[in-house]
């Protein structure tokens, strides 16, 4: 099942089984691809959308020296752009980040959808609503916050969204990204990123070696970065899993 | 505890500068991150003190204009 983890936990918007079978009714091909591969470019008519299975996926604008800014990080279950299906043409480039599966659903299945099915059709628009959210926290991020808050943030937040995957177990995930990508995330350049990374691991609120984070002091590190995950919609945990976390 | 701040006033704590790898970064206050060329940063120090005399000098003028 590629769909396993599209909505999981998301606060009102959990699919029902004969929604998921839906989706992946709607699924014409699976892709496995390269990292750093662009699936989008900004200004391509586009008739599909692309739904993360595995891997880590981003949205960036350069600038006109081609320096990056990543505008979104996609983790899998995201229905990473899903947007282009009311929007047709996107303004920025989709690419993937490490190796990645892909689920490809043709804009024609969506529609169908739309035109059958109102309930999921809500759970879809709350889908794109959830990355406008995240979007939000971004530009909090980058308004308000300093170096070292900034990467506190997004790893907080990565931690978040990983864990509602089942990729993180609350205190250590992968992530296969370099300290260039923080760079581009944070809008910070990589010595600067060198410099905060240091600081968190001093602190003991937060270790980044070989692709693998370990959050040694989740509490403070979200202190840090002023992150409250409420704009992620995320169902509360389950006291079993709050146990398991203890 | 964190100092009240006026909504888009302006700050009233300093931002920090620190030296790296052979370049210079400006940490704070609030949203401000940056990284400079030793020369950038000279440039934007003279600048800033520079605007602060002029900004203090107009500061003055406006009080001496209330009384």
């Amino acid at each position: 099942m590629f769909t396993e983890r599209f909505l999981k936990d998301k606060r009102g918007a959990r699919l029902e089984p004969h929604e998921r079978a839906l989706i992946e009714a709607a699924i014409t091909e699976i892709r496995t691809l390269a990292p750093r591969t662009t699936v989008a470019h900004a200004g391509e008519p586009l008739d599909v959308s692309t739904l993360l299975v595995e891997g880590i996926m981003s949205r960036y604008i350069d600038d006109r020296r081609g320096l990056r800014q990543l505008v979104a990080v996609h983790v899998p279950g995201d229905f990473v752009d899903l947007h282009a299906f009311p929007l047709k043409i996107l303004d920025h480039d989709v690419a993937t980040m490490t190796a990645a599966t892909v689920a490809i659903v043709p804009h024609a299945r969506l529609e169908a959808i739309m035109h059958d099915q109102p309930e999921l059709t809500r759970k879809l628009w709350f889908s794109t609503l959830l990355d406008a959210a995240i979007h939000r926290a971004w530009l909090f991020r980058l308004g308000r916050l300093d170096a070292v808050g900034r990467v506190a943030h997004f790893l907080s937040e990565t931690n978040a969204r990983l864990m509602s995957a089942g990729l993180s177990d609350g205190r250590r995930f992968a992530l296969g990204l370099t300290q260039t990508d923080l760079s581009e995330i944070c809008g910070l350049t990589n010595v600067h990123v060198n410099r905060v990374m240091r600081q968190l691991r001093e602190e003991q609120l937060c270790i980044f070696r070989s692709s693998l984070v370990e959050i040694l002091d989740p509490v403070k590190l979200a202190a840090r970065g002023q992150f409250k995950p409420d704009y992620l919609y995320l169902d509360p945990p389950s006291p079993a899993s709050q146990e398991s976390q203890s | 505890m964190s100092e009240p701040t006026p909504v888009n006033g302006p700050l009233s704590r300093a931002g920090v500068a620190t030296a790296e790898e052979g370049v210079v970064m400006l940490d704070g206050p609030d949203g401000v991150a940056v990284t400079m060329t030793p020369d950038a940063a000279a440039q934007t120090g003279h600048s800033l003190i520079s605007a602060a005399r002029a900004a203090k000098q107009q500061a003055g003028r406006e009080a001496g204009e209330d009384v």
